[in-house]
């Protein structure tokens, strides 16, 4: 009886509605109407025919760019943030509260805020590079396909770090404190104490993280669609896997909507996700019993 | 056997949710008219993408009321980013608005062609709108589906006081344009106010700039009929030309919107402003004093042209319960009643004919799209594909401003593009 | 472990700068909320020089901004409620009895962390059609349910699974039920990952802009993030009115944060994870 509740509304309002999602893929869509049963055309189309292979690809390129900048930027920094307050820093109260407050905002305010800050001409950034003579570097940020991706995910990073750096002190703190003192008793100093015991240990967060940044990084859709439209602008530099499916499913007025190829795209993504997460957790599953 | 036993524990959750909650059952629906006893009171719904009219669909609204008791407009504005997934997704389901505002061309023209639209041939008073208007929301079966609203005209504004005290005039040719650009920058001024950041702006402007090759519609039917293509000279050179326009342009460009070009004109920074006729009102409201005028595109054969098209159109749900009524609106919107009162409104150009307003630069508009209009290609004739050939058009010129890619590269997508749909192209 | 001075100084330096970076551009969406227009134009990164509520005063004006609140306070709230009894329940079966299906069971509320319940926008709008629920608050409330179960029901059986059984056992031998056991011994001691996952699950319902967008076209039926996003559309050159908007809409939620970050941290730093 208990978990009944739970089951029946995660079914009919999430398992129920993605599997007929699923099943629009086998279909010829003209526009929005339903046409004949195709079988795997539409996964066919999406693959071998220009240019929705190499929109795929190029997406697909940039989830994974958004995966190991997240993985380096916001996970490494994260990380570091958690270690400091794990050996005991003066206000570690007030920066847990700071580091997590982005991660309260909507992404309409977050994009609007840092759309201002990011501003080619009046911009926060800009004026700030320019009083402290670094003119030349000053850009404009998010017209620039090499560095509009890169921009947008370090805000994905700010929005991000409060959660990890929780998660990661999570990690921190479950490892128990007679372990600690005993490698210190041993000699274990610095880096290599870091390095071959508290990294080892803080396995359990550090995976979880991992799987959560996962997922994020090839769902990655509203930052992107808030700051840079459904057309992954410019120059497709930051169109991701996610958008794509919105910029098929739904189109951006312009009349090119195609359902099918869409639900494909969705399929493909969900088995992408799920496939990798699930072999995360299997993984992690199976080290924990044989710890 | 399952399924129906999850169904109906489903509902047995969702019943008692709501009996423990206080929720009254049966939602919040409220479907009005049909049946109704009494002032057979019927309230219309309607969708549009234009958040910025609200106010002036008020006015325009509250007059069809005065002269239809019976009948209520709800008017309902949505991001026009979101509107068509929302419309979308409601007809899809056989639900969404009475009346809704149709793109026009081919992206609107598909919402006939899945069954979602009722024909407007019969309406009263629609054979008074010319038929290249009507074209907009004209399915294959040669079948109206919506009632245009008003025609959109894309130009050069201009700023008459910086132009007067630089000794300019509005271009004759397009080395005149040069020539003048060149002059407001050694002056320290912007020349035109321009950004790269959204698309769509990039194929508007190149719609203002490309006809002064074509040279009036020669080109045009050429083109239409496969016996020239996208990648022929004319077409090349507008690219070209729309490159040659970059010394002219603001500083970091590539990053602007359109909030900032707007701002920069407004604020007599920059002299000169590539836009459609729907950004006036915007304009005047961010600086009401502006010195405000604008010239048609001088092309090469000594003529002046004015790119146009038609704007959305208003069309009927096939679905709705109150089509008798939501036709009568249809009948209204194409009398030269209402073409008065929106053009007013809005300050734009009303697509019934002979309406004129109180504003100069808008009757000027409307007077130049009677006599030497161009159309805008990409618009009207070429927003089909996947991605459609607009799109296309406006993703390769924003990498040619990016330096990914140069001028031939640009019309070779435009033109490969066009041959995947295109029917004269497919011969 | 001891530091250096050196080693401390940097990472004080280091761990408030992160902290100002966080927290900056909520520093600017507030200040420039206080400002005029012209002092945005012309000093975008300078303090308000004068005290001015004048803003919001138009704001109120502009939008019906007491029905965004309190639907988005209703939908936000009930949603909230509705996940975190029902995944208790959940995770206490979960992590309590291990009959064949459990394992199963749990795989199939995890998969739901995978899934972007956006891609199923089209079946569920005609589900929530069928059930009466279009431009009803319900339906957000059903849908936020349901996406934040998966979540809710990971992080609380993780949690349930720490408790140790003996607490349960000497309840039951008092003949407590296990409705019982579950609702006077369990939950309370689970309050750290309940507040985690009611913090997580607000953050989610009260910012998400998707579904209200889709699902509710009543003006005074909307909820915060789509309201503003029709403010967006409305008053796009009116910069002051746009940061007093999304000052407004920020608000509420970092308040209800800040109440209940404590029990929020312990939870999930001493759940989370195990």
């Amino acid at each position: 009886m208990f978990p009944l509740p739970a089951l029946v509304i995660y079914t009919l309002f999430v398992v129920y509605p993605i599997f007929s999602a699923f099943l629009y893929s086998l279909y010829d869509w003209n526009g929005i109407k339903r046409g004949v049963f195709v079988g795997l055309q539409n996964f066919i189309t999406l693959f071998t025919v220009e240019p929705f292979n190499e929109m795929f690809w190029n997406a697909f390129r940039h989830n994974v760019f958004y995966f190991v900048v997240e993985m380096i930027v916001q996970n490494g920094i994260a990380f570091g943030l958690a270690f400091l307050i794990y050996r005991k820093i003066r206000g570690s109260g007030f920066l847990k509260i700071a580091y997590f407050m982005p991660r309260l905002l909507s992404v309409i305010v977050i994009g609007f805020l840092w759309k201002l800050i990011l501003h080619p001409n009046y911009g926060a950034l800009n004026t700030f590079l320019g009083k402290i003579g670094l003119e030349e570097w000053a850009r404009p940020w998010l017209g620039d396909p090499d560095t509009a991706l890169l921009a947008i995910i370090l805000i994905n990073c700010w929005f991000g770090i409060g959660f990890a750096m929780l998660i990661f002190l999570a990690g921190l703190q479950s490892i128990p404190e007679d372990l600690i003192e005993a490698a210190r008793l041993d000699g274990a100093t610095g880096w290599r104490m870091l390095w071959k015991m508290i990294l080892p240990l803080c396995m359990p967060a550090i995976t979880i993280m991992t799987i959560f940044t996962f997922i994020q990084a090839f769902e990655a859709f509203e930052l992107v669609y808030a700051m840079q439209g459904s057309m992954g602008e410019p120059f497709y530099s930051t169109d991701t896997l996610a958008v794509y499916f919105y910029r098929m499913a739904f189109s951006s007025g312009a009349g090119d909507v195609t359902l099918g190829l869409g639900s494909a795209l969705a399929v493909v993504l969900f088995f992408i996700v799920g496939s990798v997460s699930a072999l995360s957790l299997y993984l992690m599953r199976k080290r924990e019993v044989q710890h | 056997m399952k399924q129906f036993r999850l169904r109906y524990v489903a509902s047995m959750v969702l019943a008692a949710v709501m009996v423990v909650t206080g929720c009254s059952s049966g939602g919040t629906e409220t479907e009005s008219g049909g049946g109704q006893s009494g002032g057979q009171q019927v309230t219309l719904s309607m969708h549009s993408w234009r958040v910025e009219d609200t106010e002036g669909y008020k006015a325009i609204i509250k007059a069809f009321e005065a002269d239809n008791p019976n009948i209520k407009i709800d008017f309902k504005p949505f991001k026009a980013t979101e509107y068509n997934t929302i419309l979308n997704t409601a007809l899809q389901s056989d639900s969404g608005p009475d009346i809704l505002q149709l793109r026009p061309y081919a992206p609107g023209i598909t919402l006939a062609e899945a069954g979602h639209l009722e024909p407007l041939d019969n309406v009263p008073g629609i054979s008074t709108i010319p038929k290249d208007v009507l074209a907009a929301a004209t399915g294959k079966d040669g079948k109206v589906y919506g009632v245009p609203l008003s025609l959109n005209s894309t130009q050069f504004y201009y700023n008459k006081k910086i132009f007067e005290q630089n000794g300019l005039q509005a271009p004759k040719s397009w080395d005149e344009l040069i020539a003048t650009a060149k002059t407001l920058k050694e002056k320290g001024i912007v020349p035109i106010s321009f950004g790269a950041k959204e698309g769509w702006l990039l194929s508007l402007s190149h719609g203002v700039i490309a006809p002064a090759s074509y040279n009036g519609t020669d080109y045009l039917d050429k083109l239409l009929k496969g016996e020239s293509d996208l990648k022929s000279a004319e077409f090349l050179q507008s690219v070209q030309r729309m490159q040659a326009l970059i010394p002219y342009f603001p500083e970091n460009y590539v990053g602007l919107e359109l909030n900032d070009m707007r701002t920069l004109f407004a604020t007599e920074k920059a002299a000169m402003f590539i836009n459609g006729s729907f950004e006036l009102e915007g304009i005047k409201k961010l600086n009401p004093d502006l010195p405000l005028d604008f010239f048609p595109m001088p092309t090469d054969d000594g003529k002046q042209v004015l790119t146009t098209w038609v704007d959305g159109s208003y069309a009927v749900n096939a679905k709705s319960k109150h089509k008798a009524e939501a036709l009568k609106f249809m009948e209204f919107m194409a009398t030269k009643k209402f073409g008065e009162l929106f053009a007013n409104q809005f300050k734009r150009i009303s697509a019934v004919p002979g309406v004129s307003t109180d504003d100069p630069l808008v009757n000027k508009m409307a007077e130049l799209s009677q006599t030497s209009a161009t159309p805008y290609l990409m618009v009207v004739n070429f927003a089909e594909g996947k991605p459609t050939t607009k799109q296309t058009l406006e993703n390769a010129l924003q990498g040619m401003y990016l330096g990914k890619l140069i001028p031939e590269q640009v019309v070779e997508e435009v033109q490969k593009s066009a041959a995947t749909w295109f029917p004269p192209f497919k011969k | 472990m001891k530091m250096t001075v050196g080693g401390r100084a940097v990472s004080y330096v280091l761990a408030y700068l992160f902290a100002l970076i966080a927290l900056y551009p909520i520093v600017l969406m507030i200040s420039s909320s206080l400002k005029t227009n012209m002092e945005i134009f012309a000093s975008p990164l300078s303090l308000p020089k004068t005290f001015s509520l004048d803003t919001y005063k138009k704001l109120w004006e502009a939008v019906p901004f007491a029905d965004f609140l309190w639907n988005s306070v209703f939908v936000s709230g009930m949603s909230v409620m509705l996940i975190t009894v029902f995944s208790a329940m959940a995770a206490f079966y979960l992590s309590r009895f291990s009959f064949k299906w459990t394992g199963g069971l749990y795989f199939f509320f995890i998969i739901g962390l995978m899934i972007p319940i956006k891609l199923g926008i089209v079946p569920l709008f005609l589900l929530m059609k069928n059930l009466g629920l279009m431009n009803s608050l319900w339906s957000l409330i059903l849908i936020y349910t349901a996406s934040g179960i998966p979540i809710s029901v990971f992080i609380l059986t993780g949690f349930f699974r720490t408790l140790p059984i003996e607490l349960e056992e000497a309840a039951r031998i008092d003949g407590c039920s296990h409705f019982q056991v579950f609702w006077r011994v369990l939950l309370p001691l689970i309050r750290p990952a309940l507040a985690t996952v009611i913090i997580i699950n607000f953050i989610h319902a009260w910012n998400d802009f998707f579904f209200p967008l889709i699902f509710i076209q009543e003006e005074t039926l909307k909820t915060i993030p789509v309201g503003m996003m029709v403010l967006f559309g409305e008053y796009e050159t009116d910069w002051s009115l746009l940061f007093a908007g999304l000052t407004l809409s920020a608000l509420p939620m970092i308040v209800v944060f800040l109440m209940a970050s404590r029990q929020f941290m312990e939870g999930l730093t001493a759940g989370a994870v195990k």
